[in-house]
C-alpha cells in the first residue's frame, strides 16, 4: 500500500505534503487539547514502534506470508495520534527499509492514515450501546480493519493508476482498479479478523488502551 | 536487532562531514527536483549526479546493492507489465503481446528516477548517524511533538524488536509453527501482537514517570548543536543550483520538444 | 518500632509522616508509614515485592500524590507536580529512564530542565559519566550498551543534577559479579544521603548504615542492619531470608568487604 519513490510526478508528490500537513497539525492540535498531553507523548511514541513490530508478524497466507497494515487497530487504539504515528512509521519505512518513498511520504501518510481515522470513528460506534460489550468490540474492531484496508487500497489504487506517467485508456485503468480491489479482499477480511481478536484481548487485558475510543 | 542504514556513518567524506541540517535541505531539494523530471535526456544527467554524489560519499557499492535488492521487487513487476499495456505504438509484438513505446518509456522514466531518489536517499541517511538527522530536521523547524515521538519511537524500536523475536522463539520451542493458515494460529498471532502493544504501554508509563523524575517539561531550551562552515554554506548553494538546474533543464527540453512536434 | 539515629547534623534529608496511598485497585499500598532520614545515612529497604517501595520513592520524588500524609524534603514540602532536582530516584529497569538518543542526551536531560546554561550542563555531563566511569560510553545510544553499562549511565543521569538525597529501586538487579561490586563501590564512595530498596540483602548489609522492613505497606521495623537482618524469625516472618554472611559458619573465612 505505499508508493515508492519515482513513481509519481513531483505535483502529485507535493500535493500529497500540502494535504498531509494540515491533517497532522489538526491530529497535534486535537493531542494538545487534551488535558496532559506530555503524559500522551511517551504512551503514543511507543506504541508507534509497537505497531511497526507487530507488522513484523508474518501471518501465514499458503503460498506465502503476508504482513499486516494495522491502520484500523491504529486508528481503534490511538484516535487522532494515529496520523503523527503513521506519518513517522512511514519515515522509519522509508528510511530503514527503502519500502515506501520519501517524495511519496505525504501521499503514503494520506493513503494509509485518513482511513485509520475513518475507523477511529467506525470503532467508536461500539459504544452506542453499553451491553455485550465484548462482541460490540470484536464486531466493530473487525469493520475497523476491513474497511480502512479497502479504503487504503482503494486510495493507493486510483492514486497510483491515474497518476504514473503511461497512457492507460480507461478501460485498462479501470480492469487494473478492479483486480487490485478484488485482490485485495481476503487480505481485507483477514486484517478484520485480526483487528476484531486484538482489541478483543486488549479489551480483556488492559481496557485502558482502548481508553481513547 | 540492528537497524544498518547508518552503518557507514563513520566514514569521512565530505558528504560525511556537511552540515546535517544543509546536508538535508540541499539533498532532499535534489530528490525532488528528480521526481520533476520527465524528459528522457534528463534521465542520463540524473544517473550520472546521481552517481557522483555517491562516489564521493565513499559509500560502499555492496551497501547500494543490498539495499535496492528488495525494494526493486515492486518495480519490477511494474517494468515487466507496463510496456505490454501502456500506449499504442507498438514497436514489437512478441507472440500475442505487443511491446509498446509509450509503455517502455514511462518504465524507463518510472526506474531511473526510483533508483536515483534511492540513492540520494541512502546518500542522505547513511552518512550520519541516524539520530544526528533527525536531531537536524527538528533544528530546521518540525514540530517538537514530532521529533520527541520520532527520537522516543526509535530508541525503543530495537527494544520492542526485541521482544517480538523473544516472544516468537517462546512460541516455536512450543511448538507453535505458523506455516500452514487456521483460525486458531490467526488468534495465537492476535494475542502475540496484543501482547506486544500491552507491554510497551506499560513500559510507556515508566518511561513518563522517569522523565518527569528528571523535570520534563520544566524547561525549553532551543538546542543549537548545529555550526555549519562558510564551506557548508557554498555546498548548500552548489547543490541547490543543480536541483534548480534540473527543473530548469526539464522545463527547456520539453519545450522544445513539443515545439519539434508542431 | 525502633527509631535508630545517627549524630543528628543539622535538618533531616527527609522526613514522612503518617503517608497512606491507595491506588483505585489496590487499596492500602502504604499504610501510616512515617520515617525520618538524616543526611549522610544510607538507609536500606528491604521487604517483599509488592510491600510499597516503589511507591513510596514516587511518592518522594512528587510523582505520585498520596491519599494522606506529608512529606518533606530537605526542609521543603514536596507537592505533586513538583520537579525537585535534590532528589534523584534510580529507577528498578534502566531501560525506562533512558530514553533518549544517546547517553550524553540522557545524562544532560536533568540538568537542561533544571535551565543550567549549556556550557555548566556539559561539565556536570562529563562530572557525571566519570564519577560512574563511563566516560567512553557518552556516543553511544542506550541500546549498545550491557546490563551494567545502563544501571552506570542511569545512575550518571541522576547524578548530573547533584542531588542529595538519591534513591535506589533495586540497583543491583540483573548486574554481573563484577558490574555489581562497580557498584558498590561507587555508593560506598557516594556522599549523598542514600534510601536503597534492594532484595540484595548482602548489598544492604555492606553499604547501608541502618535498614526498614516494609511488609504488607507497613514499616515493621527500622533498625540497625545486623540486628534487623540478623534476627531469623522477624526475616522469615516477612518473606526474607538472614543474609550469608550473618549466617554463622563452622569454619570462619575473611570477608570480602572491607
Amino acid at each position: 500500500m505505499h508508493i515508492p519513490d519515482g513513481f509519481l510526478p513531483a505535483t502529485v508528490c507535493a500535493a500529497g505534503y500540502v494535504v498531509a500537513a494540515p491533517v497532522t497539525w489538526y491530529s497535534l492540535r486535537r493531542i494538545n487539547q487534551k488535558e496532559n498531553p506530555r503524559a500522551d507523548i511517551p504512551k503514543a511514541s511507543l506504541l508507534t514502534a509497537a505497531f511497526f513490530v507487530v507488522s513484523w508478524i508474518h501471518i501465514p497466507v499458503p503460498p506465502t506470508s503476508v504482513h499486516l497494515v494495522l491502520n484500523g487497530l491504529l486508528g481503534a487504539v490511538l484516535g487522532y495520534f494515529a496520523f503523527p504515528a503513521i506519518l513517522i512509521g512511514l519515515f522509519f519505512q522509508a528510511v530503514m527499509f527503502q519500502h515506501g518513498g520519501l517524495t511519496t511520504l505525504g501521499v503514503n501518510a494520506l493513503i494509509m492514515g485518513l482511513p485509520a481515522l475513518l475507523s477511529y470513528y467506525i470503532f467508536r460506534l461500539r459504544n452506542i450501546t453499553d451491553k455485550r460489550q465484548r462482541i460490540m468490540t470484536g464486531v466493530f474492531g473487525f469493520l475497523a480493519g476491513f474497511v480502512s484496508v479497502g479504503v487504503s487500497v482503494g486510495m493507493f489504487a486510483v492514486i497510483l493508476l491515474t497518476s504514473i506517467p503511461a497512457d492507460l485508456d480507461v478501460v485498462t485503468e479501470r480492469a487494473a482498479i478492479y483486480t487490485l480491489a478484488l485482490a485485495h479482499l481476503p487480505l481485507m477480511v483477514i486484517e478484520g479478523v485480526f483487528t476484531a481478536l486484538v482489541t478483543v484481548f486488549l479489551w480483556r487485558v488492559r481496557p485502558q488502551l482502548l481508553d481513547n475510543t | 536487532m540492528r537497524i544498518g542504514i547508518d552503518e557507514y556513518a563513520y566514514l569521512g567524506s565530505p558528504l560525511h562531514h556537511w552540515d546535517p541540517r544543509y546536508k538535508f535541505i540541499g539533498l532532499m531539494a535534489v530528490i525532488f527536483a528528480f521526481s520533476f523530471v520527465r524528459d528522457l535526456r534528463m534521465l542520463a544527467v540524473m544517473v550520472t549526479v546521481t552517481a557522483v554524489i555517491y562516489i564521493i560519499s565513499k559509500l560502499p557499492f555492496s551497501f547500494w546493492l543490498t539495499r535496492l535488492r528488495y525494494p526493486s521487487f515492486f518495480l519490477m513487476v511494474v517494468v515487466l507489465l507496463l510496456p505490454f499495456v501502456s500506449g499504442h505504438t507498438i514497436i514489437m509484438s512478441i507472440g500475442p503481446l505487443d511491446l509498446r513505446q509509450e509503455g517502455l518509456i514511462a518504465v524507463l522514466l518510472i526506474a531511473i528516477r526510483f533508483v536515483s531518489i534511492l540513492t540520494i536517499g541512502l546518500v542522505l541517511f547513511g552518512t550520519a548517524p541516524f539520530l544526528t538527522t533527525i536531531k537536524a530536521m527538528r533544528a530546521l523547524g518540525l514540530p517538537a511533538i514530532l521529533t520527541d515521538m520520532t527520537l522516543l519511537a526509535f530508541r525503543y524500536l530495537n527494544e520492542i524488536g526485541d521482544d517480538l523475536h523473544k516472544m516468537e522463539t517462546s512460541m516455536k520451542l512450543r511448538g507453535f509453527h505458523e506455516r500452514r493458515f487456521s483460525r486458531h494460529g490467526l488468534g495465537i498471532l492476535a494475542w502475540l501482537g496484543g501482547s506486544i502493544l500491552v507491554r510497551s504501554y506499560e513500559q510507556s508509563e515508566w518511561v513518563y514517570k522517569a522523565m518527569i523524575v528528571r523535570g520534563y517539561g520544566h524547561a525549553v531550551h532551543p538546542r543549537e548543536e548545529f555550526k555549519a562552515s562558510s564551506r557548508d554554506l557554498i555546498a548548500l548553494i552548489a547543490i541547490l543550483l543543480v536541483a534548480v538546474g534540473f527543473i530548469a533543464g526539464d522545463i527547456l527540453c520539453r519545450r522544445e520538444a513539443m515545439a519539434l512536434l508542431q | 518500632m525502633q527509631q535508630y539515629h545517627q549524630k543528628s547534623q543539622g535538618q533531616p534529608a527527609l522526613v514522612v509522616s503518617g503517608l497512606w496511598f491507595s491506588y483505585p485497585d489496590m487499596p492500602n499500598v502504604l499504610q501510616d508509614v512515617s520515617l525520618e532520614v538524616m543526611p549522610g545515612e544510607r538507609v536500606g529497604l528491604i521487604g517483599p515485592n509488592g510491600a510499597g517501595k516503589t511507591t513510596f520513592f514516587l511518592g518522594i520524588c512528587g510523582v505520585l500524590k498520596p491519599s494522606a500524609g506529608e512529606i518533606v524534603v530537605l526542609g521543603k514540602r514536596v507537592l505533586n507536580g513538583d520537579f525537585r532536582p535534590e532528589v534523584g530516584l534510580v529507577f528498578q529497569n534502566p531501560d525506562d529512564q533512558l530514553f533518549c538518543p544517546s547517553v550524553r542526551d540522557d545524562v544532560a536531560f536533568g540538568p537542561l530542565n533544571m535551565g543550567l546554561p549549556r556550557d555548566e550542563v556539559e561539565i556536570r555531563v562529563a562530572e557525571a559519566l566519570s564519577t560512574v566511569g563511563g566516560a567512553e560510553l557518552a556516543d553511544r545510544p542506550a541500546h549498545h550498551l550491557s546490563e551494567g553499562e545502563k544501571r552506570m549511565v542511569s545512575i550518571a543521569s541522576v547524578l548530573a543534577m547533584r542531588p542529595r538525597l538519591v534513591i535506589h529501586d533495586e540497583p543491583s538487579a540483573n548486574l554481573d559479579i563484577r558490574s555489581r561490586r562497580r557498584l558498590i563501590r561507587l555508593m560506598q564512595a557516594s556522599k549523598e544521603t542514600l534510601l536503597i530498596a534492594s532484595h540484595d540483602l548482602e548489598l544492604v548489609l555492606e553499604i547501608c548504615t541502618r535498614v526498614v522492613l516494609i511488609d504488607g505497606g507497613r514499616i515493621i521495623v527500622d533498625g540497625d542492619p545486623r540486628q534487623v537482618m540478623g534476627d531469623d524469625r522477624l526475616m522469615e516472618a516477612h518473606g526474607q531470608e538472614k543474609p550469608h554472611s550473618l549466617v554463622p559458619h563452622p569454619a570462619p573465612h575473611p570477608h570480602h568487604h572491607q
